[in-house]
């Protein structure tokens, strides 16, 4: 064992034992191969609805009640939705822009600046009955990134992350708004049924697919919002931004490529 | 003359909680401490008086060489059985990770309860209570926190009210938990001593009941902080633990008990059942498929991320008992000092410590991980108790107030992070809850662990 090596295993005994104490961040595993933020944003682009489905659910808690091809049906549904009250929130208030759109709405939006940490990004949230914070650090590491190469051509300049965001949390209200009749509040998923007692639930994730799709149709935009994920998180992390990409990639059923396979320009 | 040294240590004591409550290093704090109460405590008796001398032989009885050995060599030399539980009971909590048996059970769960906040935010702390009697420090809490907090979070529950009753619920667990039984059992007796103070007997005496009164404070009063308050949904990238996981085998989910079980039922080694329940583990959860070189690779990468979890607490762990020893020899000056105004009756000890629970917090007089070892040491010197009511007294702030409620325990600060609730968000919730639980748990101490017989007094 060189002296290097074993350096490195003390390491973090001894900070456990002399340096002062600190949130404790867990061991993980082989970091991922880092990719450009170009190549990342520039496959995720491609990817279609349908094949969103995967990644979308696996942060859905009942994930593992359906099947891949109920998965594919009920995003489809729920994007469909999505612009659906787009198109009718847009007619009823005669804006398609969201920042004009939550004026008019009564929406009390504010951008807190907020550091993140690189386990759990928080890009933007609402708040009933009619908050959003939209966490601006994200945003601005964001249009940073706009700079590199490949970046502004994959996401086009019709792109504004503020108002994308927006976008999403908009959808939160029109979904408490329209709870009673909006689809992705009335569908139903049985969980247990023992004789004439059953649990019914609705599925979070279906008004997190629904937003997405919210918002890309008032940002007019024609890759789905969810690229935001890794995108945002590169700014933070570009080992957990590739690591995102890869995972997205592989639940749409692709190959992630290597830095190594990027064309040149 | 003896006075004046019982006034240096109790100034010392007060330097001390300073120093932890502002977050400092705890194991160069008690090393520290440790030197200068051996310095004010052996060298006072230079100058004290013959009558005190005379009456306190622990000073001096033997040799000064011999009780320097006493604190510097043989009392953290008694702490190695309780470190070697510690360190399998880290490989366990990964095993249950690496098997995904762990997050299985908590996937189960809410598949139970669906999209209702209060019957899933319950299960789930059944659940993650139950799973903490087991698992074992920050890396298998962190395990479990990143798949039950998108949960919560996903149901529309708050981000503090989500933390505050996963984090209350770890707690929980952590009062039948036999590592940190054997880990706090060894701050009031050397684990030869009392044989009959052993888990099973803790357990139903008073572990049982402090588990539930803890669960069920933690779910009431999250039901009663939803009730007043507004959903939220996030947008947020989850970087890591939502990977597509396998579901481990359903016969495997009763694993996380069967070291607690075996050690209840029939006092078995805790170490073999984590060997015994960590191997069926890891065969059943078809982990151990590979070749024996890679088996054994495996079950030594888990071996070693388990101690890596657990070593911000190794340095602590092996100073306290220096500590603890240390405290013997200072008693005989706090007696001087304290002895007049220290409480002498359980009934007044419940009642002080209850009113007290908040000086459990940021490490403070109360929590045996803190300086609440000196508090200890002060209390059983002056006083006599029983060692299971003691147990309980100092368990109480240091599980509920320290390890549940505060932020300076390390998941609890990684939770923060994670969430990103202000600490003083959390704190809202958790010192409420402190108090509730705390206040039923001395209540229950004072029916179940008071006036108890001379063969429970060392």
């Amino acid at each position: 064992m060189t002296k290097e090596r074993f350096k490195e295993l003390m390491q973090p005994i001894a900070d456990g034992l002399f340096g002062k104490q600190k949130p404790y961040h867990m061991q993980q595993g082989t970091p991922p191969v880092v990719r450009p933020v170009g190549m990342i944003v520039e496959d995720l682009c491609t990817i279609s609805d349908d094949e969103w489905a995967k990644y979308a659910f696996s942060r859905e808690p009942l994930n593992g009640k359906f099947t891949d091809e109920q998965r594919v049906e009920l995003t489809r549904k729920a994007m469909a939705c999505g612009r659906e009250y787009a198109e009718r929130v847009v007619q009823e208030q005669g804006v398609r822009d969201p920042e004009k759109l939550a004026e008019k709405l009564g929406m009390k939006v504010d951008y807190p600046r907020m550091p993140q940490s690189t386990d759990r990004v928080l890009f933007a949230e609402f708040r009933e009955p009619n908050k959003i914070h939209i966490y601006m650090d994200g945003v601005d590491k964001g249009e940073v990134l706009f700079a590199e190469p490949g970046v502004r051509h994959a996401l086009t300049a019709q792109l504004d992350i503020k108002k994308l965001l927006l976008g999403h949390e908009l959808f939160h209200w029109v979904e408490e708004k329209y709870r009673k009749e909006i689809w992705t509040r009335t569908y139903r998923l049985r969980l247990w049924e023992v004789g004439p007692v059953h649990n019914d639930s609705t599925v979070m994730v279906l008004g997190e697919i629904a937003a997405m799709a919210f918002t890309q149709a008032l940002n007019n935009l024609r890759y789905s919002p969810y690229v935001m994920d890794a995108y945002l998180v590169y700014g933070y992390s570009p080992e957990a931004a590739s690591a995102l990409y890869e995972e997205m990639m592989t639940f749409a059923g692709r190959t992630p490529r290597l830095p190594e396979e990027l064309e040149p320009a | 003359m003896e006075f004046i040294i019982g006034i240096l240590l109790l100034l010392t004591f007060f330097g001390l909680a300073y120093y932890c409550i502002k977050g400092h290093n705890l194991m160069i704090g008690f090393l520290v401490i440790t030197i200068a109460w051996t310095v004010l405590s052996l060298g006072g008796t230079a100058v004290s008086s013959a009558d005190f001398l005379a009456s306190n032989p622990v000073l001096t009885d033997t040799t000064l060489v011999k009780m320097l050995n006493a604190i510097y060599q043989s009392a953290p030399e008694g702490w190695g059985t309780t470190l070697v539980n510690v360190c399998w009971g880290a490989w366990f909590g990964r095993v249950l990770m690496e098997t995904g048996i762990a997050s299985t059970l908590i996937r189960k769960t809410v598949e139970l309860g669906g999209d209702k906040p209060m019957v899933t935010i319950a299960l789930l702390n059944i659940v993650t209570a139950i799973i903490f009697t087991a698992m074992t420090g920050a890396g298998p809490v962190i395990a479990i926190g990143v798949i039950v907090l998108p949960i919560m979070m996903s149901l529309g529950v708050p981000k503090a009210i989500a933390m505050f009753s996963f984090m209350e619920s770890v707690a929980a667990g952590i009062y039948l938990n036999p590592v940190n039984f054997a880990q706090y059992r060894a701050f009031f007796i050397e684990p030869s001593e009392m044989e009959a103070f052993t888990l099973g007997w803790y357990a139903g005496k008073w572990g049982y009941a402090a588990v539930i009164i803890s669960v069920v404070v933690a779910t009431v009063l999250s039901g009663i902080f939803l009730k007043t308050s507004k959903t939220s949904h996030a947008w947020a990238a989850q970087t890591r633990g939502a990977a597509e996981q396998k579901d481990a085998p359903f016969y495997t989910l009763f694993l996380p008990i069967v070291p607690v079980a075996l050690k209840i039922a029939f006092d078995f080694s805790v170490i073999g059942g984590f060997v015994i329940a960590g191997f069926l583990a890891l065969f059943l959860c078809g982990k151990m498929k590979g070749s024996f070189a890679e088996n054994c690779q495996l079950v030594n990468k888990l071996y070693y991320d388990g101690v890596v979890d657990t070593a911000p607490l190794v340095g602590f762990l092996l100073t306290l008992p220096m500590f603890n020893k240390v405290a013997s020899y200072a008693s005989p000056y706090f007696k001087v000092v304290l002895g007049p105004v220290m409480p002498k009756s359980e009934l007044v000890v419940c009642v002080l410590f209850a009113v007290l629970l908040g000086l459990g917090l940021f490490r403070g007089p109360m929590t045996l991980v803190g300086c609440g070892a000196a508090t200890l040491g002060v209390l059983s010197n002056v006083a006599s108790f029983s060692v299971p009511f003691l147990y309980c007294v100092f368990a109480i702030p240091t599980i509920t107030v320290n390890i549940g409620s505060c932020i300076t325990q390390s998941w609890v600060a990684w939770g923060l992070a994670y969430t990103k609730v202000e600490s003083k968000d959390y704190l809202k919730l958790s010192i409420p809850c402190a108090y509730i639980a705390g206040i039923l748990l001395y209540v229950l101490t004072m029916v179940t662990m008071s006036g108890m017989g001379p063969e429970w007094f060392i």
